[in-house]
């Protein structure tokens, strides 16, 4: 780890080039990264409320709110399982920690997702949603989610190094999470029997504690809050060891 | 226990293989499949057998040997790219490896942008990047084209870049893997100078070439490598012979029972 701490600039312009070539390569760049949760949004607010008929108090804020978590989280990890083939040259010549990609894609998904808070608060003001002082409590929710994606992403990047088809099983493992996690539904919509799965999965609170400041605006509840954080801890703990003892062998298998 | 020692670079008894499936296993499928129809053999290759070093500070050290004799697996293991399965490998202060002339380069930018990428990548700071830059582009030679995206220059032109950034600061070891071979004349009279500016200054060279005149030129002492384990070692002339009559006698001798070494690993 002190390592990385050396390698502090190549970090910064490792996440700086990806930041750039992320914008450069469509034409209107930056305003679709900003454009895309949105019309996720405006998709899942018709289907949500003309099919479905379900009633959710400003559906729009809570869905958007939901997707922007869920795509930082999910793009984070399987950007950060791509870069160590992706990097596979570098690795192999050069006395590189190898943690250095994984945690400069987790950081430039961090910043997307802080670019994505615009989009978001934007709607937050056109639909007259109440803004209270519990919005200070953000950037914590964001430090807490880039802690878990963070252990998350050391703890499988490995293993796409060593069979290039993890990274879809992890892809197809998401998507269930997903499911299992009210990103796009209320929780009130979950079958009393099946109430039990959501709430032991444990995504579910780092949401929360994410969604809670913009849409209830309130602060999270000290469970969430409690099992969120101490979730994230034991990931990027349990994240960084498995990491540290798989990348002795890694670059053998690249 | 280890008695206080000059050593630069000390090798104990390092062995490391690489383990070849028979059938090339990359995906996480095929593993299952394999290893449900009890089909999941490996070929386990040493490419180092207990190779034990020590070289003291300003030596210049030569590797030969054939491809597969496991040079660059060695030169890798010294420079941390690889970790040994067994055995220790200790080096003191900074080591500079250049396997590879142009490592790292990203093509789509310029020569200026290239020499910031790639300092970092070798583990400098940007502000140790700044202080060395006209020091690079003078070594480099590029004068007004470091300002053109690298993906118009010459091969020449990328050799001396690349060679310009990674020989920018004085390490303690400058390890270097037939990177001398490539460019024209003019190129190797600028790395031969400042090799010799290098070990002036102390630093320990290790240095690998198919070439025996690039080690008679750089080096005074000489590591035979053959099959992944130490054939021969000491002063240069005297195991250059060593080798050549080595691969004289297999070459003439019709060895026929000698077990032949998959190159691994490049």
């Amino acid at each position: 780890m002190r390592d990385l701490l050396r390698y502090r600039d190549l970090i910064a312009a490792l996440v700086a080039r990806d930041l750039k070539v992320r914008y450069r390569r469509s034409a209107i760049g930056f305003l679709w990264t900003m454009l895309y949760p949105l019309l996720m949004m405006v998709v899942l607010t018709v289907v949500f409320s003309a099919i479905f008929r379900m009633n959710v108090a400003n559906y729009p804020v809570y869905v958007l709110a939901g997707i922007v978590f869920w795509n930082f989280f999910s793009q984070s990890i399987v950007a950060a399982m791509n870069s160590l083939r992706g990097n596979a040259t570098l690795l192999t010549k050069l006395p590189v920690p190898k943690a250095v990609f994984p945690v400069a894609t987790i950081l430039s998904g961090l910043l997307n997702l802080v670019f994505a808070l615009v989009p978001l608060l934007l709607i937050v003001a056109v639909t007259a949603h109440p803004i209270t002082p519990a919005l200070a409590f953000l950037p914590i929710s964001i430090l807490i989610a880039g802690v878990f994606t963070l252990g998350a992403g050391l703890l499988l990047s490995p293993a796409a190094a060593f069979f290039s088809d993890t990274v879809e099983l992890v892809t197809l493992l998401l998507t269930l999470l997903m499911y299992l996690t009210p990103v796009i539904y209320p929780l009130a919509i979950v079958p009393p029997h099946l109430l039990w799965i959501v709430e032991a999965n444990p995504v579910r609170s780092i949401l929360e504690v994410f969604r809670a400041p913009i849409y209830d605006g309130t602060l999270p509840s000290l469970t969430h809050l409690g099992v969120a954080a101490g979730v994230a801890l034991v990931a990027l703990l349990v994240g960084a060891f498995v990491f540290e003892r798989t990348s002795r062998r890694l670059v053998l298998y690249l | 226990m280890s008695e206080p020692s000059t050593d630069v670079i000390r090798l104990e008894h390092v062995s490391l293989k690489y383990r070849l499936a028979k059938q090339r296993i990359t995906s996480l499928k095929e593993y299952a499949v394999h290893l449900v129809r009890g089909t999941l053999t490996y070929e386990e290759l040493w490419a180092l057998r207990d190779v034990s070093l020590r070289i003291g500070p300003g030596e210049s050290v030569g590797v030969i040997g054939r491809n597969g004799a496991g040079k660059s697996t060695l030169l890798k293991v010294i420079s941390g790219v690889l970790a040994p399965a067994r055995g220790t490998v200790t080096v003191r202060g900074t080591v500079q490896p250049l396997l590879e002339l142009g490592m790292g380069f990203d093509y789509e930018l310029t020569g200026l942008e290239n020499i910031y990428l790639n300092a970092l990548l070798l583990g400098r700071t940007r502000a140790e990047a700044r202080k060395a830059e006209p020091a690079i582009i003078e070594a480099s030679g590029l004068g007004e084209f470091v300002h053109t995206p690298i993906r118009n220059y010459s091969t020449g032109m990328l050799a001396r870049l690349g060679f310009a950034i990674a020989t920018a600061w004085v390490p303690n070891v400058l390890i270097l893997d037939e990177v001398l071979a490539v460019g024209d004349a003019e190129f190797q009279q600028r790395c031969h100078a400042r090799l010799q500016e290098f070990r002036d200054q102390g630093t320990t060279v290790l240095l690998v070439s198919h070439d025996p005149h690039a080690i008679e030129a750089n080096c005074s002492r000489c590591v035979w490598l053959e099959g992944g384990a130490v054939r021969g070692d000491g002063p240069v002339a005297d195991v250059l012979r060593q080798y050549q009559d080595f691969t004289y006698l297999r070459e003439h001798g019709g060895a026929g029972g000698l077990v032949t070494h998959q190159a691994a690993g490049g």
